[in-house]
């Protein structure tokens, strides 16, 4: 007999079939199900008949369950949970769960690991991009390898030099001789004011320093794209100017540019200098920050000749020509270089000629343009060349600090594995196969790099400043966008990943899951021995990075020490750098004038101060005259008042001083190692002697000797130095001042400025600051490493302190055990201590002599140089030990005040 | 399901108030049997259209005391319908003149 209301039962559980059919929606189908079928059976049908009509016109329960599904599930894909993936693995999103599960659960430790691998992340991205800017000079012009800058090797009775520059009519005389040369551009600063070139527009007045003469092909060899002008024309005639998109808006704002008039001051060493009007005929884009010529304007090469027609004739003055050239395709560049020697000899007949002597040697060599930045270590160098040698340094810190990172992770994933033996049993025991396990734990290793990766996005941003600044770069985040630096990361989070996940992926899959199950916890001697090793690593690597970072600190405070040879503390210093002819006449009145301020406690004209980098010399001759074989001492020359208000100490004789004699005409002072440049044995000895300077040819007696000051500063040897009262080559002026009210004394100094100087910019520094300017790549280098000291050595005590609370938990029991038995609070801490004072010295004894070697290398290249002492390594042995032990401590005793009872009590 | 579902049913739930068999009889009815439709499918398509907001429905007991679920049109079903129609009625224009036209498109 047909029962309906179990034939209904029956069906309804094949709905059950179907996951997405929720109870409601099986009983509206049921319901619908007996409704029709009611009204079968009033058409007449039997019970059976009936049932079965209506269950068959239901359809099929899979096709109205998912489209049930559709309509609910958030999923794009519409793919219900219990359907295979195409793409993913099978239990993918357990793992997932399981990963999220364990980050959320070990939140301390996860932070730790990802917050390591985060910062070691980001110095690592910094330092990439760094060095990818690094490499990446001049490589952006078209045929960059076809592009080459001549220069020349010479030796003179001076020595030998390499220098960046040619003669003037260098590159139109390649140009016209030799087929191999497509293009050859001079690129020319302006003579005697390059660094202070004063441009004025209506009321702007700025002074310029990257302002370049150049011949009109420079936009077709070199990459300088045009916004307005036309390339091809624009630097053809006498006064006309290309100036920069900055430039544009700095002197021209919004207003359309083409056209108009720029007045620009050139001092081109011929006498007069006035302001010439020249006629801006294209605007091309800024200078990028990785070429070595950056430029803002330039002047057409037909300017310089119309004011200068010498400069296209003379072969032997080389001061500040720059001739790049490019070569037609295929050409052998050592073939060519050998060729352009006919000219090399043109050079030499010339010299002999007008200074009947003979040169040792004069040869033109070719520089690749991508290797200027890099490789070239000429002199008059446009500007000061990247060192392979920070490269070097930079990489390896920015490495270190990643490895102490992913030491942190390994270490801490290792101890933390423990606690999952459980479950790798378990999965093994229901299937698993080693190799799934090992992909799930290397996915997870890959899942916490990411995060960390994501988080290192955040921080370069945040590192980028202050490391622009230290380094003087430009490095930008859309540096990140270029294929081999994202290739670079992509390599970073592989290696890393696999690196960190290795230790959980490779040792803990490999074990028997029965003994994972039955409990025994305990890790493997094996594992216990590399988790000290991995610790000794990261100790060795922080200590080793603390006793750099205080072996430069101790350079940069000795060389700072102002052991100097004078005094640099508050003096002002105000450069004229306009060609004004009245300073060199009545520099006197001026600083008399100044010397009105009571704050003003003295002031000095000179030729330059300390710390300048000045190349000016005297060749100094005892027949007057004759300059062959002179020597050449460095000069600075100075008034009456320079010794005195620089503090600087006679040795012997006496200093320049007014109403003994006639100084200015008569007299020199020259330093202790000029002393022995001169060939003398005794600064007494050098006292009267009387020698005539080729640049003044006057005939000077020696009436003092100084010691030596390093007037270059720590880095270098101090040189044979001379001083004399050369008027005309002042430019500088020192105010001694005493700071009461800072602000009142620059109001007063400025309005003595600009009643002096009318028109010209002010512009002041001050000794000490400029001075500690010149330490700039020890400060840099100091202050990245203390940086990344202190970050390494944060996370390196962090992740102690994630071990020592791993295995102060571990060991709860033993404690509880040992408390009950009588051992006191301190006992315990010590117990858990030992063990890592143990490890720590081990890694000072491993860290100390690579440090000591590394840091006497670095010391080399200083002239003036502290020893290593034993103090430092000290030092920085007893600090890492007593935050370690600190950080152990603090954990040990947590675990040491716990009660035993809760302890000891469970199981 | 078919483009014509949607209006249909917004159709018919502007008559009142019904359950699930009723609006499928009436289809039924409507169509004079030549709507063939897996009736298990109508209930998804009403789930996705309350979720859409064009009808809401409830649960009640009925006069036979078994529970029902009863749907009724929204003010946005109302709008909806309204949509429809026009859309349905502009498409029967264009079709119709477009076959009056060219004599030989009832053979297509």
């Amino acid at each position: 007999m047909f029962d309906l209301e179990r034939a209904i039962k029956h069906w309804r559980k094949t709905l059950n079939k179907n996951d997405a059919l929720e109870d409601s929606y099986k009983e509206e189908l049921e319901c619908h199900l007996r409704d029709k079928a009611e009204y079968l059976r009033n058409l007449g049908f039997s019970e059976k008949e009936a049932f079965e009509e209506a269950a068959g016109k239901i359809g099929e329960v899979h096709i109205i369950g998912s489209e049930y599904f559709k309509t609910d599930t958030r999923h794009i894909s519409g793919r219900p949970p219990w359907q295979k993936s195409r793409w993913l693995p099978p239990l993918f999103s357990n793992y997932l769960k399981i990963g999220l599960r364990k980050i959320k659960r070990q939140k301390i430790y996860s932070l730790i690991n990802i917050a390591g691998l985060a910062v070691g992340l980001a110095c690592c991205a910094v330092i990439i991009l760094y060095v990818k800017n690094e490499l990446s000079y001049d490589t952006f012009h078209k045929d960059a390898d076809r592009i080459f800058r001549v220069a020349t090797h010479l030796i003179n009775v001076v020595g030998e030099f390499r220098n960046s520059t040619t003669p003037g009519p260098l590159g139109p005389e390649l140009m016209a001789s030799y087929p191999q040369v497509e293009k050859a551009v001079r690129v020319v600063p302006p003579y005697e004011n390059a660094s202070h070139v004063l441009v004025v527009q209506g009321e702007k007045r700025f002074f310029e320093n990257r302002i370049w003469f150049a011949d009109k092909d420079i936009f077709q060899l070199f990459h300088m794209p045009f916004i307005q002008g036309n390339p091809q024309t624009a630097l053809t005639h006498p006064n006309t100017v290309v100036i920069t998109e900055g430039m544009a808006k700095k002197y021209f704002g919004e207003e359309a540019t083409l056209g108009k008039t720029l007045q620009i001051e050139i001092d081109y060493d011929t006498g007069s200098v006035e302001l010439q009007d020249f006629e801006v005929t294209g605007v091309i884009k800024n200078a990028p920050s990785n070429t070595h010529l950056k430029y803002d304007m330039f002047l057409s090469m037909q300017t310089m000749r119309s004011n200068l027609p010498s400069f296209e004739e003379d072969w032997l003055n080389h001061q500040a020509k720059y001739t790049y050239v490019k070569l037609t395709p295929d050409i052998n560049v050592e073939d060519f270089e050998e060729q352009i020697q006919r000219i090399s000899k043109i050079v030499l007949q010339k010299y002999s000629e007008r200074f009947n002597r003979e040169m040792d040697l004069y040869e033109l060599f070719l520089q690749p343009v991508t290797k200027i930045h890099m490789d070239s270590h000429n002199l008059i160098e446009i500007e000061p060349s990247g060192n392979w040698y920070y490269l070097y340094i930079y990489s390896i810190i920015a490495f270190l600090i990643l490895l102490i990172g992913c030491l942190n992770f390994i270490n801490l994933s290792a101890a933390l594995s423990t606690t999952r033996t459980k479950e790798v049993g378990l999965r093994k025991v229901v299937g698993a196969q080693r190799r799934q396990l090992t992909w799930q734990f290397l996915g997870e290793s890959f899942f916490i790099t990411f995060l960390a990766f994501i988080l290192a996005f955040g921080l370069i941003s945040l590192l980028l400043i202050p490391f622009n600044q230290m380094a003087g770069t430009e490095l930008t985040l859309a540096g990140l966008k270029q294929p081999t630096v994202l290739l670079s990361l992509l390599g970073l989070l592989l290696f890393v990943s696999i690196g960190s996940g290795s230790y959980p992926a490779f040792i803990l899959t490999a074990f028997s899951p029965v003994s994972f199950l039955q409990g025994k916890l305990a890790p493997t001697s094996r594992g216990a021995a590399a988790q000290k090793f991995l610790v000794i690593g990261q100790f060795a690597i922080s200590i080793f990075l603390i006793i750099c970072t205080l072996t430069v600190f101790k350079q940069l405070n000795f060389m700072k020490g102002r052991a100097l040879g004078f005094d640099l503390e508050q003096k002002l210093i105000l450069r004229v750098k306009s060609n004004l002819p009245h300073l060199r006449r009545d520099y006197e009145a001026i600083k008399s004038d100044f010397l009105q301020n009571p704050s003003i406690t003295g002031a000095t004209v000179s030729s330059s101060v300390p710390g300048d980098k000045e190349e000016g010399g005297y060749y100094l001759t005892t027949k007057p005259g004759d300059f062959k074989n002179a020597p050449r001492l460095k000069t600075i020359t100075v008034d009456y008042d320079f010794l005195s208000e620089y503090g600087i100490k006679m040795v012997a004789g006496r200093a320049f001083q007014k109403g003994v004699g006639n100084d200015e005409r008569e007299a020199y002072v020259i330093n202790v190692a000029g002393v022995k440049e001169l060939g003398f044995s005794s600064p007494e000895e050098a006292l009267g002697k009387s020698y005539m300077a080729h640049y003044h040819r006057m005939t000077k007696r020696i009436i003092g000797v100084t010691d030596d000051f390093h007037y270059r500063g720590m880095q270098e040897i101090v040189e044979p130095l001379i001083l004399d009262i050369e008027n005309s080559l002042f430019n500088t002026i020192t105010l001694s001042i005493r700071v009461e009210n800072m602000n009142e004394l620059m109001r007063f100094i400025k309005n003595k400025w600009d009643e002096h100087f009318p028109g010209v910019p002010f512009e002041y520094s001050f000794l000490d600051e400029s001075f500690d300017r010149e330490y700039r790549y020890e400060e840099q280098m100091g202050r990245l490493l203390g940086i990344i000291t202190t970050l390494g050595f944060i996370i390196a005590c962090l992740g102690l302190f994630g071990l020592v609370s791993f295995v102060a938990r571990y060991r709860k029991k033993e404690i509880g055990i040992r408390k009950v038995l009588g051992a006191s609070t301190s006992d315990i801490v010590t117990m858990l201590s030992k063990k890592f004072v143990l490890l720590i010295l081990i890694s000072v004894i491993i860290a100390s002599p690579i440090a000591w070697y590394s840091m006497n290398k670095w010391l080399q290249d200083f002239a003036y140089r502290i020893e290593m002492n034993l103090f430092v390594f000290f030092l920085a042995a007893a600090g890492a030990l007593v935050i370690a032990l600190v950080t152990v401590g603090l954990h040990g005793f947590r675990a040491a005040i716990a009660n035993p009872a809760d302890s000891v009590r469970n199981e | 399901m078919a483009a014509s579902t949607k209006p249909l049913i917004l159709t018919i739930l502007a008559r009142g108030e019904m359950y699930g068999y009723q609006i499928i009889h009436n289809v039924i009815q409507l169509s004079g049997g030549t709507l063939e439709w897996s009736e298990g499918m109508l209930y998804p398509v009403l789930h996705r259209m309350e979720k859409e907001n064009f009808i809401r429905s409830q649960w009640k007991i009925s006069e036979n005391g078994r529970r029902r679920k009863y749907y009724q049109l929204t003010e946005l079903g109302k709008k909806e319908l309204e949509k429809e129609r026009n859309q349905w009625i502009k498409v029967h224009k264009v079709l119709s003149r477009l076959w009056a036209l060219s004599p030989g498109a009832s053979h297509v």
